[in-house]
């Protein structure tokens, strides 16, 4: 829709020079300046509004026109149309310097509103907000001359308090809350008339104009409310609608005891005076101080529309409003609970209903959060068991709407708004984390934020493992949901014959072999006992959903939480907790979702986690021996998991010394050694007549750095080790190599060798580079890249020792 | 309170030939500073809130792509004369980190159309609900009164100003009924 026209028309304005537009706005002025301003003014005052509007620096505009802008701005002659553009102009050109315009001699509110726009633009340098609070607060309280409404004052009003709360004074606040306590409980319930179209034909026999209805076309049972509806609306109907509009803002601005900002809705002051008493009655309301007052009949008020809601509505806009009435019913509740605890028997009775009328309507899920917001802050105090409440919101209502992406949103904010209720062990909102990720593998960029914020509180001792592999398995999880999804809104049941091989994954979700790795991977609580490796085959079968634009979405995500996992986990975790993360680590690195991008992303985390896992517990190369010699020993991981096994190498090299862990024996070391030899030995082999395949240099530089290592702690290996590098040259300029590997490559790992080499002729330096005494090493000389070696050694052999994480060459 | 409502022109997906535009920006709140810094000069304080609005524009854009790409469907395109309907729009909300760019945390609420998207920004404790159905009215009376496509959004700030005071008066969200919209539609015809 924005055509080249558009485009144009835009850098048009942009470019416009300074002295083009001072010669424009002349000619707007003196089209202002005229007797009346037509269509041909309005057509200037559009162009002028563009190119002050187009650019982002500043447009100096004559002090002249300026205020002749102001000045038809508040004259009652001009066409709306002028007027508006006027405002528009002064607006955008906010803040003004040299703006003199005020709302003090004012009488008509439509003007008066436009110009509070103006003026609340300003920034407030001036006080303007408080200004315009008072002019509006003193309109109000007086007498309107005829044919003018108060319903265009409160949306300014409302705008002035979230602007600043103090512009008011606690008089203006009372008389502004008994105005509103009248419209909310006393407007009209007959509906209003049409505005005569005047004229000579026109019949002047006016019709009685009827009740007004519910919205499923009933005749109003009781007080008008936002859900009542009419043909035409009274001024007091309106203005109603408004008052119920900004109530919520109203009551936590000024409803607490003292001043508050409208979004500090979180006090939870229990009003401990008489008034507990008197609230239960509403006989005596008028009686009551305004603050109070407004309470009463804003409690009413929302019972009404909760009442209402019941009702079905016969349009499905009425129905969407239904929804959100009753949200911000069930909000203004909880507000004036925590302003008034004796409210809290009542509101809580009333809500207990509520919740079990709604809760089977998928359609009414939203509405399920304040509920449990409300029963989290006062369920205590009303004595109500809420433990129903909460389970069914978070068992039943995330496995069954996670595609709701407003509830999901709303739902993960209600999380983080009651993070530490997660913390607790054993509380139904810890145990349903499975549950919550489902949200997130169907809505991956909108909440992967969100979720960045809930981990910490979702992770301990106890989850750590079960929510690493459900990270690791959450593309996975976006796939199963997507043939959950499809699986019910099948119209037949596919016939599962058990002893047939599922075609497809919709096949599968009801075939027996798939079924239950199905379930486990759509649980709605946590399941820590359960093995993950039932999982495996499902992966593969899920395998045809990698490349769906949601699955690859969610896997974007999963970086960046794993990071977020391991520097949480790095705080509270011990060492057989380690261990256990370094095992699975390696585990997994080939048990992952099938997509290329993703599988190289988790695999560059993983690896770089688990440099972070060893300096955390260095004593786990010697602890975990028997997997890393497994793990550092298959050939074929230098293909598949290039990025783990060299830091895998590399932990072997630097943690495998007794100034680490003193279990470490000599046979260990040489046990190492004797695995790492035969791996550099197999991927350095050059096979006459035979290709070789080609190995990341940066592993075969990392193995030989390794070896030395290992030789340095001990010293009868290192004749193997330095034949071995010996060798190397004969190996890089070997035809088969030389096709395979770039030069620059081949002289890297060449420099290597050789320095490596040179290194091993002086076994004590060696030693001692290789092997720092532990203080050395925490010692702040250690750069991050993890240069042991002290500063006056670096000239003798110039040994840099970059960490696996750079690329050579 | 809302903060702004937006109006933009799509662009392209990622970082591609065609970047987002706002094609219509209106702030019912100063651009605030966070704590403890003066607000600085007057134009300054204006470019501050172009930034605001544009670095906010870019989010929609960039999340109505996303969840574009994510529903696996092709792009719908751009409808030249009548204005479409909206009913299924698609339609989401997601949060923006205080500082980045207002001083507080804020939700949006956005909705697209072919080639465009409508936004409102929300301070924490607005109605998220209303918000989306605000824009579901909004969207489709705008399209209709800022005709025609492209050069009518950019020329007609009144026609705009003229329903967001009646829709969205001063950033205020209203529970406005079928029957309380089709009274304000009267009033606008007249």
């Amino acid at each position: 829709m924005f055509s080249a026209a558009a485009e144009s028309f835009l850098r048009q304005a942009r470019e416009a020079q300074p002295e083009e537009l001072q010669r424009f706005a002349a000619r707007v002025a003196a089209q202002l300046q005229g007797p009346e301003p037509g269509p041909e003014a309005a057509a200037c005052l559009q162009r002028l509004h563009l190119v002050v509007a187009a650019s982002k620096y500043p447009r100096r505009l004559d002090g002249e026109i300026v205020g002749l802008l102001q000045k038809v701005l508040c004259s009652s002659k001009c066409p709306e149309q002028i007027q508006l553009l006027c405002a528009a102009i002064l607006r955008e050109m906010s803040p003004c310097i040299d703006l003199s315009l005020s709302c003090d001699n004012i009488q008509d509110t439509k003007l008066l509103s436009l110009v509070s726009s103006v003026l609340l633009a300003q920034g407030d340098k001036k006080a303007e907000v408080a200004a315009v609070g008072q002019r509006i607060v003193k309109v109000l309280e007086g007498r309107l001359p005829e044919g003018q409404s108060s319903r265009y004052l409160l949306p300014v009003l409302s705008n002035v308090i979230s602007l600043s709360p103090e512009a008011l004074t606690e008089e203006q606040t009372n008389v502004v809350s008994k105005k509103m306590a009248d419209w909310l409980r006393y407007a009209s319930i007959q509906q209003g008339v049409a505005q005569p179209s005047g004229g000579f034909f026109s019949n002047p026999r006016t019709r009685q104009p009827g009740p007004v209805t519910e919205v499923d076309g009933a005749i109003a049972t009781d007080f008008f409310t936002v859900l009542s509806l009419g043909q035409y609306y009274t001024e007091d109907q309106w203005l109603n609608m408004q008052a119920f509009s900004m109530l919520r803002k109203w009551l936590l601005c000024y409803g607490g005891k003292g001043l508050n900002a409208p979004n500090s809705g979180n006090r939870s002051e229990m009003d401990e005076s008489v008034m507990s008493m008197v609230s239960t009655t509403s006989t005596s309301s008028h009686l009551l101080p305004p603050k109070e007052r407004l309470r009463e009949k804003a409690f009413e008020y929302c019972q009404r529309l909760i009442e209402q809601s019941n009702r079905q509505a016969l349009k499905k806009a009425d129905g969407d409003l239904q929804k959100a009435c009753l949200i911000e019913a069930v909000t203004i509740m909880d507000i004036i609970c925590k302003q008034d605890s004796s409210y809290v028997y009542r509101a809580a009775a009333f809500l207990k209903v509520l919740h079990s009328r709604i809760s089977g309507d998928a359609t009414y899920a939203r509405a399920l959060l304040p509920i449990a917001q409300f029963f989290l802050n006062h369920g205590e105090m009303a004595a109500v068991d809420s433990d129903a409440i909460y389970k069914h919101l978070l068992t039943d209502i995330p496995a069954q709407l996670f595609h709701n992406a407003s509830l999901a949103f709303e739902f993960v904010l209600f999380c983080k708004e009651n993070s530490q209720l997660f913390t607790e062990t054993s509380s139904i909102f810890r145990q349903s984390f499975p549950n919550l990720f489902k949200f997130l593998a169907w809505n991956s960029p909108p909440l992967i934020s969100e979720f960045v914020d809930l981990l910490p509180f979702l992770l301990d001792a106890g989850t750590a493992i079960e929510i690493f592999h459900l990270l690791l398995d959450l593309p996975c999880l976006t796939a199963a949901l997507d043939v959950q999804m499809r699986s019910t809104s099948a119209s037949e049941r596919a016939s599962c014959d058990p002893a047939v091989k599922p075609a497809t994954c919709l096949e599968a979700f009801r075939h027996p072999l798939y079924k239950s790795a199905f379930q486990y991977l759509l649980r709605i609580e946590s399941a820590p006992e359960d093995p993950p490796e039932r999982l495996i085959p499902l992966r593969q079968l899920l395998g045809s959903l990698a490349s769906s634009p949601r699955v690859v979405q969610c896997a974007d995500t999963v970086p960046v939480l794993l990071e977020l996992f391991f520097s949480v986990v790095a705080e509270f975790a011990d060492g057989p907790l380690i261990n256990q993360l370094v095992v699975l680590l390696l585990q997994r690195s080939d048990q992952l979702y099938e997509i290329p991008a993703f599988k190289d992303d988790v695999h560059r985390v993983l690896s770089s986690q688990l440099v972070m896992l060893c300096k955390l517990h260095p004593a786990l190369i010697v602890e975990l021996s028997k997997e890393l010699l497994e793990f550092s020993g298959t050939v074929s991981n230098i293909q598949n998991k290039e990025a783990v096994f060299t830091h895998v190498v590399w932990a072997i090299g630097e943690y495998m010394s007794v100034s680490y862990d003193k279990r470490c024996t000599v046979e260990q070391i040489n046990r190492f050694f004797e695995t790492l030899e035969a791996v550099l030995f197999e991927v350095t082999q050059v096979r006459p007549l035979a290709s070789i395949p080609s190995y990341a240099p940066r592993a075969i530089t990392v193995l030989m750095t390794a070896l030395t290592k290992l030789a340095a702690r001990s010293q009868d290996l290192i004749p193997r080790v330095s034949l071995f590098l010996s060798k190397m040259r004969t190996f890089l300029q070997s035809p088969a190599v030389t096709s395979v590997y770039c030069e620059e490559d081949r002289e890297e790992i060449l420099t290597r060798a050789t320095e490596l080499l040179n290194l091993l002729k002086m076994p004590s330096v060696a030693q001692f580079v290789f092997t720092p005494s532990v203080d050395v090493a925490r010692s702040r000389f250690q750069k991050e890249v993890n240069d042991t070696l002290p500063s006056a050694l670096r000239i003798v052999t110039r040994l840099l020792e970059p960490a696996p994480g750079f690329v050579p060459g | 309170m809302v903060r702004a409502f937006l109006l933009l022109a799509l662009g392209g997906p990622g970082p591609g030939p065609a970047p987002c535009r706002v094609l219509l920006a209106r702030a019912f709140a100063p651009p605030g500073t966070p704590p403890g810094t003066p607000p600085g000069s007057p134009p300054r304080q204006r470019l501050r809130r172009k930034e605001q609005l544009l670095a906010v524009a870019r989010q929609v854009a960039s999340h109505c792509h996303l969840h574009q790409a994510s529903s696996g469907r092709p792009p719908a395109p751009p409808l030249p004369e009548d204005p479409p309907s909206l009913h299924n729009a698609p339609g989401g909300l997601f949060r923006l980190a205080p500082g980045d760019p207002f001083p507080q945390g804020t939700s949006v609420a956005w909705l697209a159309a072919p080639s465009l998207a409508f936004a409102l920004v929300c301070d924490p404790p607005e109605n998220l609900a209303l918000a989306e159905g605000t824009l579901r009215h909004l969207a489709p009376r705008l399209l209709a009164a800022l005709r025609p496509p492209g050069t009518g959004v950019l020329l007609r700030p009144d026609a705009a100003d003229l329903l967001l005071d009646r829709l969205l008066p001063h950033g205020q969200l209203l529970f406005l009924s079928e029957r309380f919209l089709q009274a304000v539609d009267r009033e606008l015809s007249r």
